[in-house]
């Protein structure tokens, strides 16, 4: 457990946080303010703070076990398996959201295809987040629990008031300053780690050669085909072609953060400048895997010890409460990110398209507010009963990220490529997609190919049932599929008038 | 499915890895001009995404192909 220095360094950031993030209630007046920061971010907070909200507390434990398990494969998850992804989101998914002044990504759809898909994706993404805000907040308790000694109960509630108070009063400004802050925090940890380890084992080459003599594929990035997690084949098709490009074009915790960008520019450029740090993300908990390996004179009885095994016996006084710092930044970062874009979903796609559509701006700031406290106390709640009633937590949430991730990507790739996808198309290409995943699930298929699969069929059915159906009006497709872009302006004044519609 | 795969070298996950990131790296070099700096405030060379684009993945293409 820390105490001393490392306590007050652990104290000093979480104070500073709460502090930063309720600094932003003054920039909340609307509620494109409270849901969109304004649409005031510029590309280099964008770009902290996506990755802020992509790094979570489990990247760091079940990322170096897995590195001290399978070596640096595991890094494939953060380089073929989301660099393509997000560059590929850069350049063609995130204009046409932004130009759509979408607020979520089941509004576009609902745009560009019907209703119908858009109740759909928002239902299943709204649903998905306020588990993942579950089972942070178990995370977090458990975390605080481990290294500070306090109760479960107890850490969950800090990470409820702290993120809680921040996130309603500052929405998405207060959200994205403090990934940044978080982030920064997450980087210098991870390097000071780096930079101690890389001593302690003697530099690469002596980290190579204490590890290659008995785990020689441990700085191999693809594994043969044979290999029950890691399978090559999975990493490209499965991992690279649908899953990433799924998480990295369609997720609305990602997304949300560059459809408050100040200008398409930076939107675009946020996300890039994201896919520059992620190539950074491994040195974060792949190398502490691999000098645990490379240090430790026994193996470990549970893979998953790696990064408390390295905090304990290779960080000092001072250092070790930074990487606990990073921890609770990660969770913190996700919790809030989490959190901001489930209320989003729920309240604009939910409570403003069928429960109250023409209340004034001031009536959905209020309500987001409202939601954000009630989705803080619903997930502080739901923290054990979720995580403990289910065995296998993680794998159940990546089973359901994964039966509907390829029918969603295909869905919003046709829809945006292929002006002749009728709102019939994406309807069945979702609904036969999200049913062909969840029939392959019950085989014993690797899920990676499952995710491939799925998004194949999905593709096909929604080709098919466009060309059987009648074509969407051009007036309609305006802005929102490639190929059919106007000059900004007129794209920009038809589609405000749609959304004060409230199509 | 794919038990004839089993029998590639794994070299060959190298080389279909290593195209993905080239077929990347064209796609993203070859979008037209105006749409890569429509936004932005000036048209100022460091502003042009495809270069960061490009530089991010052959980043990519060194480390997959160093390991």
């Amino acid at each position: 457990m820390i105490g001393g220095i490392d306590l007050f360094i652990v104290v000093f950031f979480i104070v500073g946080v709460f502090v930063v993030g309720v600094y932003f209630k003054k920039f909340i007046h609307t509620s494109e303010d409270f849901f969109l920061a304004g649409r005031r971010l510029g590309w280099w907070v964008i770009g902290m703070s996506i990755i802020g909200t992509n790094i979570g507390s489990y990247d760091y434990v079940g990322g170096a076990g897995a590195a001290y398990d399978v070596g640096i494969a595991q890094a494939n998850y953060e380089w073929i398996g989301a660099i393509p992804a997000m560059v590929i989101s850069a350049l063609l998914f995130v204009p046409y959201y932004w130009r759509a002044g979408a607020y979520t990504v089941p509004e576009y759809l609902g745009k560009r295809y019907s209703q119908p898909v858009r109740v759909i994706e928002a239902l299943l993404w709204g649903t998905f987040l306020i588990c993942c805000l579950a089972i942070f907040f178990w995370a977090s308790g458990l975390m605080i629990n481990t290294y500070i000694g306090w109760p479960i109960w107890l850490g969950i509630l800090l990470t409820a008031v702290i993120v809680g108070i921040y996130t309603v009063t500052g929405g998405l400004t207060a959200v994205a300053m403090t990934d940044v802050i978080q982030l920064a925090i997450m980087l210098v940890g991870g390097f000071a780690v780096a930079i101690i380890g890389f001593h302690e084992v003697g530099g690469w080459s002596g980290l190579v050669e204490r590890i290659t003599v008995e785990h020689p594929d441990h700085f191999r990035l693809f594994l043969p085909l044979s290999h029950e997690t890691y399978p090559w084949l999975g990493m490209i098709f499965g991992l690279g072609l649908v899953l990433s490009p799924a998480w990295w074009c369609c997720h609305q915790a990602i997304i949300q953060r560059t459809l408050g960008a100040r200008s398409e520019w930076d939107a675009k450029a946020g996300m890039l400048s994201a896919a520059f740090l992620k190539t950074l993300v491994p040195l974060l908990y792949v190398l502490p895997g691999l000098f645990v390996l490379a240090l430790a004179t026994e193996p470990l009885a549970d893979k998953d010890q790696a990064l408390p095994w390295a905090i304990k016996n290779l960080l000092p006084a001072g250092l070790a409460g930074l990487v606990f710092a990073a921890f609770l930044a990660a969770i913190f970062s996700s919790v809030d990110s989490t959190l901001n874009s489930a209320v989003t979903i729920w309240t604009r796609d939910i409570y403003q398209n069928f429960i109250v559509r023409k209340a004034s701006d001031r009536h959905y700031l209020n309500f987001g507010r409202g939601l954000t406290l009630i989705f803080v106390v619903v997930g502080a709640l739901l923290a054990e009963p979720l995580t403990t009633s289910f065995s296998g937590i993680y794998l159940a949430m990546q089973t359901l990220l994964t039966i509907f991730q390829g029918p969603t990507l295909a869905t919003v790739l046709l829809g945006i490529m292929w002006a002749r996808a009728t709102r019939w198309g994406g309807l069945f290409g979702l609904v036969g997609g999200v049913a062909c995943s969840t029939i392959l699930h019950m085989t014993d298929m690797n899920f990676l190919y499952v995710a491939w699969w799925s998004f194949v069929a999905a593709m096909i059915i929604n080709a098919l049932v466009s060309l059987l159906t009648k074509p969407e009006p051009t007036e309609k497709l305006r802005g929102l599929v490639y190929g059919l872009v106007m000059k900004d302006e007129h794209i920009q004044n038809s589609l405000s008038s749609r959304v004060e519609g409230g199509e | 499915m794919i038990e004839w795969l089993e029998d590639l070298p794994l070299y060959w996950a190298k080389i279909i890895g290593t195209l993905f990131f080239l077929l990347v790296i064209v796609w993203a070099f070859t979008r037209p001009k105006e749409y890569i700096f429509r936004g932005a405030p000036d048209g100022k060379a460091w502003r042009d995404l495809r270069i960061w684009a490009v530089v991010i993945l052959i980043i990519q293409v060194f480390l997959y192909i160093g390991f």
